[in-house]
């Protein structure tokens, strides 16, 4: 195999009730692409995410981040392991300034960590913005807010979940921008996205869930006229 | 930065008339001035777990009683002079801190209010009954006190210790962590940070200045019984203070203490038998009016930093 999995999920089981929310489901992410996490509502994406940052913990199955099991361990243990995530509806600290958002989760000097975060609000354009109270910032704002506080702990794997929601097209594109330029600085992305522009036009594999369970996976190309994922949007 | 003339020179005239007080007036205002003291430490020390991490404790008076029992077995039973053993009411309070905030701190929301609220009556009713050890319910004498100014330096310290405490945290990526606890618990645990141990650090700090604070009055009351120290509104109290004045921020806590402290001593002298349905009016009306308190206000028609 040319790509080393920097993430595996082995059989990853989770119900919730009497649902099941993933099923048996088994992937595994190249490291150092971007790969997209796709399946109609409630096909368990987010659930996934969940659990690979450790929200949820599994039924059954595992989850490696490279090599070394992850699932069970605490979040804050995932993420300083080198995993973070965005949500789908932003979850910035509303209270803290831009600024005080970034610096809260970083472990670095703080001299460091300052200069990171004045880089990282101007590289987003929310310089301007760097005293205003977080939940002050408008919604795309407070995205931006929250994808760069990722950077801010340097992870090696991202998780987006739907970046491109309530983002302008202008904004979205500098985004990709940015998701592109990350993959090649060696960073693994991979992202939830109902947005198939953005899906097809930006990632290199994609993962097809429906009912907890990985339908498909290959290139956009391929996914596009999968019969199994078409019946999983569309119906039979 | 905060220019020296504006908040240097007024912090140390005040400071500089608090500690001359005592030497210029009458024994009304010095044990006046003790009770603001001891509010302020006592809300300054419920701000730091509450205000900053949003973790509502409703037994914080807990930790002032045992500190209070300590400081008046270490008195009575070991000899000791009272300032260390005032001091050293912190000990077993931050140790008791320590035990109920491991489990406990892991209930969200309401759970861990009233968690605590169940820990303030079990830590009373263990009291009254080892009676060997702490009397009972008729609780323990201490020598009478010939000196109150000591007591008033004592309380004073402590309440400064308090306050320059929050304003370290506060200004600290410690405080950042807190206070992105209280903000979305979820997000500052998946970005990294032990919010668990983070909850468990501060509240250890909340908890050793009341045990301290309970100490000195152990010695300043001369006689110290469960219901005394023990006071469910001694915990309201503090929490009101805090809100009054704005929770979370570094002097909310001293200005809600001491207004507070000030209309209660008013409002009790004019109206004896109503003073109490009076606070209670004014306690609704603080949280109806004003939730986030007095500095919360005045936050929203000038720039004010958090550090404030």
């Amino acid at each position: 195999m040319p790509d080393t999995a920097i993430l595996e999920i082995r059989n990853a089981t989770k119900r919730f009730g009497g649902v099941t929310a993933l099923n048996g489901c088994s992937l595994s992410v190249a490291a150092g692409k971007i790969s997209g996490l796709i399946g109609p509502n409630g096909s368990g994406k987010t659930t996934l995410f969940n659990c690979i940052t450790g929200l949820e913990r599994l039924h059954g199955g595992q989850i490696l981040f490279k090599g070394r099991r992850i699932d069970g361990l605490k979040p804050h243990r995932i993420a300083r392991r080198g995993i973070s995530r965005t949500f789908q509806v932003t979850r910035v600290f509303p209270q803290l300034t831009a600024f005080e958002n970034l610096l809260a989760v970083t472990g670095t000097a703080f001299d460091a960590a300052h200069e990171r975060a004045d880089e990282l609000l101007a590289f987003v354009k929310l310089d301007r913005l760097r005293d205003e109270f977080a939940g002050n910032l408008s919604y795309g704002q407070q995205k931006l807010l929250e994808f760069i506080r990722v950077l801010m702990t340097d992870p090696e794997l991202i998780l987006l979940d739907e970046p491109a929601a309530g983002v302008n097209r202008t904004l979205l594109n500098e985004l990709l921008d940015v998701l592109t330029r990350l993959r090649d600085q060696g960073k693994t992305i991979l992202i939830v996205e109902h947005d198939m522009k953005v899906v097809m036009g930006l990632c290199e594999t994609i993962f097809v869930l429906d009912y907890g369970e990985k339908i498909a996976e290959g290139p956009p190309s391929l996914i596009q006229g999968n019969e199994r994922v078409i019946e999983a949007y569309f119906g039979r | 930065m905060p220019s020296l003339a504006k908040v240097v020179l007024p912090t140390g005239i005040l400071m500089a008339a608090l500690a001359v007080l005592p030497m210029f007036s009458s024994g009304y205002h010095v044990s006046f001035t003790i009770q603001v003291f001891m509010w302020i430490a006592l809300a300054g020390s419920w701000n730091i777990i509450s205000g900053l991490t949003g973790y509502v404790s409703f037994g914080h008076v807990a930790f002032f009683g045992v500190g209070a029992y300590t400081s008046a077995l270490l008195i009575t039973k070991a000899g000791w002079h009272w300032l260390p053993a005032g001091l050293a009411g912190c000990g077993p309070a931050a140790l008791l801190a320590l035990l109920i905030g491991y489990p406990c701190l892991r209930l969200k929301g309401p759970y861990f209010a009233i968690a605590m609220l169940g820990l303030n009556e079990v830590v009373r009713a263990l009291v009254s009954y080892f009676e060997g050890l702490t009397g009972g319910g008729s609780g323990i004498s201490l020598p009478p006190i010939n000196a109150t100014v000591p007591v008033y330096y004592a309380m004073g310290a402590t309440a400064l210790a308090v306050v320059v405490t929050t304003y370290l945290i506060i200004n600290s990526r410690f405080g950042l962590r807190l206070i992105s606890i209280r903000e979305d618990e979820i997000a500052a645990e998946t970005m990294g940070i032990d919010t668990a141990r983070m909850k468990l650090y501060a509240f250890l700090i909340s908890a050793a200045f009341p045990g301290i604070v309970g100490g000195f009055y152990a010695w300043y009351a001369s006689h110290i019984e469960p219901m005394g120290v023990f006071p469910l509104i001694t915990t309201i109290t503090m929490i009101i203070m805090c809100l009054f004045g704005g929770a979370g921020t570094v002097l909310g806590p001293v200005i809600g203490a001491t207004l507070l402290s000030i209309m209660q001593e008013l409002v009790w002298a004019r109206f004896l038998f109503v003073h109490q349905a009076i606070f209670g009016a004014l306690i609704i009306g603080v949280v109806l009016l004003m939730p986030r308190g007095i500095l919360g206000v005045a936050r929203q028609y000038f720039r004010l930093p958090r550090t404030v």
